[in-house]
Parts: C-alpha cells; sequence; structure tokens
C-alpha cells in the first residue's frame, strides 16, 4: 500500500519529439493494449477518451515499468480494485474476490508486457532501451505528483466492466 | 517415458498462462515444472528429466540470457532446447539467445495457435 498522498515524479517527453510522432506513438500503445487484452486477457476494450491528467486516484492499483537507455520513461498502468479483479479473473480463468498477490502479479504482468512493446515501438533492435522489472503499487486514494510542464500521454480505456488508464512519460 | 516441460518466468500469472495456452494449443505434456527464474531453472534441469524449457528474458537474480550463458557449460543439460517467451524480441537481445542455444522465441502478447505454430515442430 502506497501512503496518501505520496507522488511519484514522471519523466517527460524528449523536447525532439513531434506533434506527430507522440500521436504516433499514441496510436501504437492504443493498438498494443487492445492486443495483450484481446489475445491474453481475453477481454476486448475499447479507447473511451485521451487525457493530459489523471487525477486522484482511489482504490485503485497501478503497474508499472520503467525505461532508461536513449529514451527514458514509465509505462503505467492504473486499474480501479473492481476493473483489477475481473481482469485477473479473465486473466487467469478463476475467480477472484480481493486485492492479493494474484492481482498484483497479473497487473504487473500487463504493465511489462506494454512496457515491452513500447520498447519495440521506440527501438527495433532492443538493446538500447533497458526495461526495468514490473512493480506495482496500491491504495485507497493517491496521485502521479507531475510537473506542470511535462506532457505526458493518458489513455482510458473501457473493458465494459469499467475504466482503466494507461500512463505513458518520456524523456529523450 | 514422457515429455516434460519447464516454464521459466518471474510471473506466476504467466507461468499459468503459458501452461493454458499449451493446453488450448493441444500440446500435451506430463508434467510441467516451473521456476521463477535462472538458477530455480538450473536446479530443477539438474535433478528432473525435462524435454524442453520455455522461458522469460526479463527476471530478477538470474535473467534469461544468463541462464542460457550458464546452462551453456554444463554439459548434461546444455543439449535441452530452449524456447524464448518474452517481450523482449528485439534483433540484437534475440540475436544473443540464439547464439547462446535458444532454438526461437516467441512474443509476449502471444495465442495459443502462436504457441503451437512455433513450439511445434520442436516436440
Amino acid at each position: 500500500m502506497i501512503p496518501r498522498g505520496l507522488g511519484i515524479i514522471f519523466f517527460r517527453w524528449p523536447e525532439t519529439t513531434s506533434k506527430e510522432g507522440c500521436v504516433s506513438i499514441e496510436e501504437k500503445v492504443i493498438g498494443s493494449t487492445k492486443e495483450i487484452f484481446s489475445s491474453m486477457v481475453m477481454m476486448e476494450i475499447s479507447v473511451k477518451r485521451v487525457m493530459d491528467y489523471s487525477g486522484p486516484l482511489n482504490n485503485t492499483i497501478t503497474g508499472m515499468v520503467g525505461l532508461a537507455g536513449i529514451y527514458r520513461g514509465v509505462l503505467a498502468i492504473h486499474i480501479p480494485y473492481p476493473v483489477a479483479m475481473a481482469i485477473t479473473a479473465s486473466f487467469l480463468g478463476m475467480d477472484v474476490d480481493e486485492i492479493n498477490e494474484d492481482v498484483h502479479d497479473a497487473i504487473g504482468e500487463l504493465a511489462n508486457m506494454l512496457g515491452g512493446n513500447v520498447k519495440t515501438i521506440l527501438s527495433e533492435k532492443g538493446r538500447d532501451i533497458e526495461l526495468s522489472l514490473p512493480s506495482t503499487i496500491s491504495g485507497s486514494e493517491y496521485s502521479f505528483q507531475l510537473d506542470k510542464e511535462v506532457d505526458t500521454v493518458i489513455i482510458e480505456f473501457d473493458t465494459g466492466q469499467g475504466q482503466f488508464m494507461v500512463e505513458m512519460v518520456l524523456e529523450k | 517415458m514422457g515429455k516434460n516441460v519447464l516454464l521459466v518466468d518471474d510471473s506466476s500469472t504467466m507461468r499459468k498462462i503459458v501452461g493454458r495456452s499449451l493446453r488450448q494449443a493441444g500440446i500435451d505434456f506430463d508434467n510441467i515444472f516451473e521456476a521463477a527464474d535462472g538458477i530455480e531453472a538450473l536446479e530443477i534441469l539438474e535433478k528432473e528429466h525435462i524435454d524442453i524449457v520455455l522461458s522469460d528474458i526479463n527476471m530478477p537474480n538470474m535473467d534469461g540470457i544468463s541462464f542460457l550463458r550458464e546452462k551453456a557449460t554444463r554439459d548434461n543439460i546444455k543439449g535441452i532446447p530452449v524456447l524464448m517467451i518474452s517481450t523482449e524480441t528485439g534483433d540484437d537481445i534475440i540475436g544473443e539467445a540464439k547464439s547462446l542455444g535458444a532454438v526461437g522465441a516467441i512474443k509476449k502478447p502471444f495465442t495459443p495457435d502462436k504457441v503451437n505454430e512455433v513450439l511445434g515442430p520442436l516436440l
């Protein structure tokens, strides 16, 4: 559990990344997220909206991976508890009625797969970007402390059983 | 003697998903062994009869590349084929894995059909 009010500082988009480049990456992240959910989680999801601020997160679990190398940043997935339990149940094919170790592992693995896809988008060869091991945090109320001048891409998806957000922030 | 597989991934979720995908692909193993990193995988390979290993790359303690490198030094287990299943599918990383003995790679996310397509010919 993360203490209330504890924030996480994200990196920013590379200054050399064009608006078109951001849009292209955004589209690829959307495509990767849909592919992961369709092929692995067995859920069809749709984009609800693209946002620039995730706001306070309540009763949520966040899975994240860090990228280092020619690009630096974080890929995070924020999932409210009921949606996280539904996703884990579908992912593992079993009943899930609490936020337990299985939920943390499943959401961490989702972040890991998304991070891997982002790494492939940014670097085809793969050796010039390092991917961290996934980690998760959860809590009744927390937020990401973002620099006001930092650009981020936050995409909200709808699962049919609730929404979740994918947040990506990069620095070159 | 039946066929045994060893699944190596630090995520218990992913080990379950790979096991499920094997069953959905119609690939039956007599025994499915599991390891959370390369160190555990080496211990199991030394003790059990394993026909093929399906291994992640990005793991704590001993990652998939280090696992391949160490396995290649042990005469009694170096011939056991290893198929990588990972988000890490860049040409450089997969090239290094193959140079250390990996027989192929499957990218996460994957479908049971993809597992069957790649793994089937190796059995």
